[in-house]
């Protein structure tokens, strides 16, 4: 009984998320405030997941009591390695997304029992910022794998969500180029030399790919057709020689023969359900490396000892509202370092691990430099 | 020329000797290396009952033996748990002759002071050598990751790096043990350096059920509680700091935390993974339902455990990490002076 008053009550708040998302799609106000939801969210799940409860009595928040987003606590993505962060019985859950392995072979794991709404909010801010102008369907090449290669990356399934929904109707072979872990670069020559020089394309990359396939490639270009676009997403994480984010752009941009604002950042987390994006494919005063939230996403730069909120313009580690993590956690606190700017959020890459004091390891050291979503 | 075992015994007997001369003269040079490593002046005195002052000739054989032969010996050393350089200097000696020691810029006391009350003339501190600049030879380099590959990549073909990198320590408390004086050991192996040591037990594995464990992180709080009013905690850096909130956020998260003026214990369950706390005095503790799962557990963490401390040390050797020295707890922070404390490498 308590387990269908618990369903309910999740889509009911899977419901309100939505219905956030499609007011922004239709450039409506919402229909109720952030934080109206964020408090909600906060006390369903501090009823449904024990952890939650405890984090909660710990600081002293009474969830029942919330009047504010900010007054909830955040959940730290480590503990989505350490325990259940999902407010549904294990049996339930239709999606499971992992963050990558480490070092120390520990995974975090953000289960969903309902993946539409993770699935609206992607598509309906992806679009705005990186798909707004397309007017038909346009051929999406991955360079990543396939989601069935990748059932439990969360960053598989939204690439195969955006080229499923934005691309054209594509075979596997012919969108994703990452097969069985090998960048396929002849295959990927051969699709862009094939492509109709009048209708523009969107890669999708994370950037250590893009740093492989700009070392295969050399000085040689893939010019892709006018009015494409790349977007490029996640850290490097030791999975590759480190780009600094302007000479990957700009590389990137040489590389496909497109404008250095068509490459777009996107930074998203396995433990978010939804993300952030450079905007400046839509906004000529966007600045490169500054990343927007949609409306139903805050990023806070907190004090990492603290973990009170910092003044704008002060480098803090992000505490992360995202309402549509509806089953788990609608505010995570996150392991990169970010700055409120005018316009958006600078990421300012990963915290620190311990210092270098003494013999006794460092957490960067043990863990490696964290999971790639 | 070669010198003989003896010989070698003798020379690393006469840094033993420096060794005691220096702990003698504890309270003059304690101020100084407490502002260089941040610990309480507390915090260094007890550092100090850590420090070598003697070993057997078995232990000395197994060092010298160990140390193998070497034209000369470059050391670099790190800001390791102050008392390091002993061991370190004393390795470099049984190897060689002529033996040049570069302390860590921020914590050179103990490694100058030691070579003073050597008075060996084989044993040379240089401030500023290049390792570059060393042609034959070895060099035996401490620290942590980023500077053996540094030291790696700059050393000249044909010398020999011998590198000693970063660890932690793992208690494991078996079935058998009381549950109080298990924790009371721990914290003696926990207090020293504030856990900057890679010999610093951070991570506490107790057989039995949720409630054992529960159990034995109290009990630990309750010692590490005592233990800071008579050694208090140094300062914690500030992102040592940082490390400790969210470690101690998701901790609170998955299980429960006791936290003291200087320290923090928190208690979790064994899930897929175990929350490493940083230095500073935070100690997670897991339970398991046996051994075979603490063996388990430990691959994912393996290489990086250097010791293991146990109230049952005959029971889990076959159990260790590869390299890691098995010990009884209580005595993690004080391994004999029979070579490197790290063997994973050796």
């Amino acid at each position: 009984m308590e387990t269908d008053t618990r369903g309910r009550e999740s889509q009911a708040l899977h419901e309100r998320a939505r219905a956030m998302v499609r007011a922004f799609e239709r450039g409506a106000a919402p229909p109720e405030s952030f934080d109206a939801l964020a408090v909600d969210l906060a006390r369903f799940q501090a009823q449904s997941v024990q952890g939650y409860a405890r984090l909660c009595a710990a600081r002293g928040v009474d969830p029942c009591a919330l009047a504010r987003a900010a007054d909830a606590p955040a959940v730290p993505t480590e503990a989505f390695k350490l325990a259940s962060v999902f407010c549904f019985e294990a049996g339930h859950a239709t999606f499971t997304f992992r963050t990558s392995g480490t070092t120390a072979g520990a995974r975090g794991v953000h289960a969903m029992r309902d993946v539409a709404t993770y699935d609206a909010a992607a598509l309906a801010f992806g679009r705005a910022m990186f798909a707004r102008d397309l007017t038909a369907p346009a051929p999406f090449l991955v360079i990543g794998p396939a989601e069935v290669e990748a059932p439990d990356s969360s960053l598989a399934h939204m690439c195969a969500l955006f080229a499923r929904s934005f691309g054209a109707a594509e075979p596997a072979h012919r969108t994703f180029f990452v097969r069985a872990g090998a960048l396929m670069v002849d295959d990927l020559r051969a699709r862009v030399a094939a492509l109709d020089p009048a209708a523009p394309v969107a890669i999708l990359a994370t950037s250590f790919a893009l740093v492989h396939l700009l070392d295969a490639l050399g000085d040689d270009v893939l010019a892709l057709p006018s009015g494409s676009r790349v977007m490029q997403t996640g850290g490097f994480k030791g999975r590759s020689r480190e780009v600094v984010a302007g000479d990957l752009r700009r590389l990137a941009a040489r590389a496909f023969a497109v404008d250095e604002r068509a490459v777009v950042g996107e930074y998203g987390m396995t433990e978010l359900s939804s993300q952030l994006w450079e905007a400046t494919l839509v906004d000529a005063r966007a600045r490169p490396g500054v990343y927007v939230a949609p409306p139903w996403v805050r990023v806070v730069a907190v004090d990492p000892e603290s973990l009170a909120p910092l003044p704008d313009g002060a480098a803090g580690i992000a505490r992360i509202e995202d309402l549509a993590n509806v089953d788990s956690a609608f505010a995570v606190l996150a392991q990169d370092r970010v700055r409120r700017v005018d316009g958006g959020i600078e990421l300012l890459g990963r915290a620190p691990g311990a210092p270098p004091r003494g013999c006794s390891i460092a957490l960067d050291e043990m863990l490696g430099a964290g999971g790639v979503p | 020329m070669s010198r003989s075992v003896e010989e070698r015994t003798a020379d690393v007997g006469r840094l033993l000797a420096a060794s005691r001369a220096v702990y003698a003269d504890r309270a003059r040079i304690a101020p100084q290396i407490a502002r260089s490593t941040g610990l309480s002046l507390e915090g260094v005195l007890f550092g100090f009952s850590c420090l070598e002052r003697a070993a057997t000739d078995s232990e000395l054989r197994s060092l010298v033996d160990a140390a193998g032969d070497a034209e000369r010996v470059h050391v670099v050393l790190s800001a390791n748990a102050f008392v390091a350089p002993l061991r370190a200097m004393a390795i470099a000696r049984a190897a060689s002759t002529r033996v040049t020691v570069r302390p860590s810029p921020r914590d050179p006391t103990l490694a100058v002071e030691l070579e003073r009350a050597a008075r060996d003339d084989a044993i040379a501190i240089v401030s500023d050598r290049d390792v570059a600049s060393v042609d034959r030879g070895e060099i035996h380099v401490y620290g942590r990751d980023e500077t053996v590959a540094a030291v790696r990549a700059r050393a000249r073909p044909g010398v020999t790096v011998r590198s000693h990198g970063p660890g932690m320590g793992v208690a494991l408390v078996t079935r058998g043990a009381g549950v109080a004086e298990a924790a009371a050991a721990i914290a003696e192996d926990v207090v020293p350096f504030d856990q900057r040591g890679c010999l610093s037990p951070r991570l506490v594995m107790v057989e039995g059920d949720e409630a054992r464990g529960e159990a034995l992180a109290a009990a630990l709080h309750e010692r590490l509680e005592e233990w800071g009013s008579r050694v208090p905690r140094g300062a914690l850096a500030g992102a040592e700091r940082a490390q400790a909130t969210r470690w101690r956020e998701a901790i609170r998260f998955a299980g429960r935390v006791w936290s003291g003026a200087g320290h923090v214990v928190g208690f979790a369950p064994w899930g897929s993974a175990a929350a490493i706390p940083p230095p500073g005095r935070h100690v997670q503790v897991a339970s398991l339902d046996s051994l075979r799962e603490a063996a388990a557990a430990l691959g994912t963490i393996a290489r990086h455990v250097v010791v293991l401390g146990t109230d049952d040390p005959a029971r889990l050797r076959g159990a260790a990490p590869r390299g890691a020295r098995v010990v009884q707890l209580g005595l993690m922070q004080r391994p004999p002076l029979d070579g490197p404390v790290d063997r994973r490498s050796i």
